[in-house]
């Protein structure tokens, strides 16, 4: 479903990604984990254009999405969700509305079908009775909570996740993390980049080890947090675990 | 900054560009009095700040320029079988308003010096008149001299004859005011010790004020400083020959006489209805609210187009096209780093040469774009202050950046930069009194005409300082309403 052929991506002189390659499958939850300064988070950015590959070509659903028009990439990422650490939702905007204003504005849906829809997936992450409240009157773990089902309320065909916890207070991770193993549960593409190694044993189908820029190492849960091929990764998990 | 630069050099070109095709049209010498009379009207300049010569009163319930001056002007007019037009500028504005064709001709008591003889024409001296020195009541027996002045801070109107006169008063240290009514204020504040005036002047307001005495000054002058005469563009003798005949009918019928025993009379009748009402705010009332009208009328034009001027160049900052950001960013310094006052002036004057626009319209326009170059770095600022991942959220959700511009950027920005804005908002209620200068009858405008006529020196400040609050702070006050409805944190 993404296919990722020698993606680079360098800031100015500081090469962030160096050669990239890998393809993600339908219904597949990949989780990218990695020392900070790795690329994790860059490698997810490009993947929906929100940073310009330096080189290489990503293709998404047999489109390639370098090189593309304005207008024409709009519309792919309206099939691509994401999700950002610091959960970015519209402070002017109720929770409700944080859900309908793209599908209304961009997509053409109209706003009686977009309100109940909206309602039904703030059901979905717990927060039915939120539907009017403003963000910053929202805990932490509540606003990305909305976050998930306002990238949700597009009806993506892959959902993107940029260290969603890494911005919370402990106590509210889990709450999280249980809206998104639901997810997972449901058959939905994801590829989440995280430093929760419990969410991603647990849910992930596959693990991609980051550093430096490049794909280190990949395999199931299993393999990667038991027997780590790589000595880079070993050193990792004997930090982070 | 090399494309602003750039910019700033395109602007100059351009203004150069029109200055130099108004050479050409000041070429066409002797057109005025053909066009005065194709068009039918006369538009005579004045400042009308000078009793008995030009000052306001009330004629048949309406409020006019009258005194001697204008009866002239009026006579003039009648013999070119034409409409009069009277515009009221500021004493120091006349003449660049006649060498821009704002005006036709300038008559306000005006003294055909050598140094003015430099940049316009005069017409034969119609009034003959002597100088006068004001001092405070108290003052009487002390000052009685020139030479008792001697070393003493002298007040005289900026521009004007007795700016020259007064160097005759031995080491006096001059004080040189735009407007005669502060200069009278600082007479009785004990800022200048005396006034240098024009001798009927002097006289009318001294009758009219038991605080102020007058005497005449003994001063040595030549035969053309000691009269009053029109003044013209160089170059127009047809005009100027039209205006002699008229003004020797006058010399000949002694209607001088006749015209200052009616402008007497209309000093009287404004002393009178002053006397008879109770409250001087009850009196003068008409003149502060048209200010007030005309100061809203400046300012919710200027911030509106200012609006709208500011948001298209805060979004040609913001764009990624360099001709754009560089037209956009030259506009902005430039217009932020020349002084407002300038920019009126030169709106105004600089247009007199091509179209005739009236002075309040050319006020607007020069408050409008001063204000847009604000607004721009206001709202510019306040687009630049909403989070990056706000529009990477709105991206990511497929929205394309001019939807995200304006659902979700937008909103917020407006509510960063409501404080800033309404600042803005309220400096231009201030700052709008500048154009008072091309007389635009604003408020500052009107305060003056007030202190000239009531001769009153603080009291129409006061007021108008009270009108000033009233609007700022209501405006203030319906700001943070505002501002409290977009809250939602």
């Amino acid at each position: 479903m993404i296919k990722v052929n020698h993606l680079k991506k360098s800031f100015g002189k500081n090469v962030v990604l160096k050669d990239l390659n890998e393809e993600v499958s339908q219904g597949e939850v990949v989780v990218v984990i990695g020392p900070s300064g790795s690329g994790k988070s860059t490698f997810l950015r490009c993947l929906n254009l929100l940073e310009e590959p330096t080189g290489g070509e990503i293709v998404f659903e047999g489109t390639t999405l370098t090189g593309l028009k304005e207008k024409e990439m709009n519309q792919l990422r309206q099939k691509m969700g994401m999700v950002f650490q610091q959960f970015n939702l519209f402070p002017h905007k109720t929770a409700k509305e944080n859900l309908t204003i793209a599908p209304v504005k961009s997509k053409g849906v109209n706003q009686m079908e977009a309100d109940n829809k909206a309602v039904k997936l703030l059901d979905q992450v717990g927060l039915g009775d939120k539907a009017d409240a403003y963000p910053a009157s929202l805990s932490g773990g509540q606003q990305q909570r909305v976050a998930i089902a306002r990238a949700l309320a597009m009806d993506p065909d892959v959902m993107l996740f940029d260290e969603p916890t890494s911005a919370l207070d402990p106590e509210m991770v889990g709450e999280v993390l249980k809206v998104m193993k639901d997810l997972a549960k449901s058959g939905i593409t994801m590829i989440v980049v995280t430093h929760e190694m419990g969410f991603a044993r647990e849910v992930a189908d596959r693990v991609l080890f980051m550093d430096d820029g490049y794909i280190v190492e990949q395999g199931t849960p299993e393999n990667i947090f038991t027997q780590p091929a790589h000595e880079r990764t070993q050193d990792f998990l004997a930090k982070v675990l | 900054m090399k494309k602003g630069i750039q910019g700033i050099l395109l602007m100059i070109l351009l203004w150069t560009g029109l200055f130099v095709s108004s050479d050409v049209v000041s070429a066409e010498d002797g057109s005025a009095l053909k066009r005065v009379q194709d068009e039918g009207v006369l538009v005579v300049g004045t400042s009308a700040d000078f009793p008995p010569f030009e000052f306001y009163a009330e004629v048949d319930g309406e409020r006019q320029v009258v005194g001697m001056d204008m009866m002239i002007a009026q006579k003039i007019a009648d013999d070119l079988g034409v409409e009069l037009e009277i515009q009221d500028i500021g004493f120091d504005s006349l003449l660049p308003a006649l060498e821009a064709r704002n005006v036709d001709i300038v008559i306000a008591g005006m003294t055909p010096t050598a140094e003015r003889r430099k940049s316009v024409d005069f017409s034969e001296i119609y009034f003959k008149t002597f100088q006068n020195i004001m001092v405070r009541a108290e003052d009487e027996e002390v000052y009685t001299s020139l030479e008792s002045l001697k070393g003493l801070p002298i007040g005289v109107q900026s521009g004007s004859l007795q700016e020259g006169l007064a160097e005759q008063i031995e080491d006096a240290e001059l004080m040189s005011l735009t407007n005669l009514s502060d200069l009278l204020l600082a007479l009785k504040t004990n800022r200048i010790e005396a006034m240098v005036m024009q001798g009927p002047n002097a006289e009318a307001h001294a009758g009219n004020d038991e605080d102020l005495h007058t005497f005449v000054g003994a001063f040595e002058m030549e035969d053309d400083d000691a009269g009053s005469a029109v003044a013209f563009r160089q170059g127009e003798d047809s005009l100027v020959a039209a205006v002699n005949e008229s003004l020797a009918e006058i010399a000949e019928q002694n209607l001088t006489d006749e015209y200052l025993a009616v402008a007497g009379e209309y000093m009287a009748q404004s002393e009178d209805s002053e006397a008879e009402e109770s409250g001087f705010a009850a009196n003068y009332w008409d003149y502060f609210w048209d200010g007030t009208s005309i100061t809203l009328l400046i300012s919710a034009v200027s911030v509106l187009v200012g609006l709208i001027l500011g948001f298209i160049l805060a979004l040609m900052r913001l764009s990624k096209s360099l001709v754009l950001k560089g037209l956009a960013t030259a506009y902005v310094e430039f217009v932020r780093g020349t002084p407002l006052l300038i920019q009126v002036m030169f709106i105004y004057f600089a247009s007199g040469l091509v179209v005739n626009l009236p002075a309040l319209a050319a006020g607007i326009i020069a408050v409008s774009l001063n204000s847009g170059a604000y607004i721009a770095e206001i709202i510019r600022g306040g687009i630049n202050s909403v989070n990056k991942g706000q529009e990477e959220a709105a991206r990511s959700l497929g929205m394309s950046k001019k939807e995200a511009m304006r659902h979700i950027i937008f909103p917020q920005a407006v509510k960063n930069i409501w404080p800033a804005l309404g600042n803005e908002f309220i400096t231009i209620i201030k700052e709008s009194s500048i154009v008072s200068v091309i007389g635009v009858g604003e408020l500052i405008f009107q305060t003056r005409v007030v202190r000239s006529i009531s001769f009153q020196g603080i009291l129409p400040l006061f007021v108008a300082m009270l009108i000033y609050f009233a609007l700022t702070f209501t405006l203030t006050k319906l700001l943070n309403f505002y501002e409290g409805r977009m809250n939602h944190d």
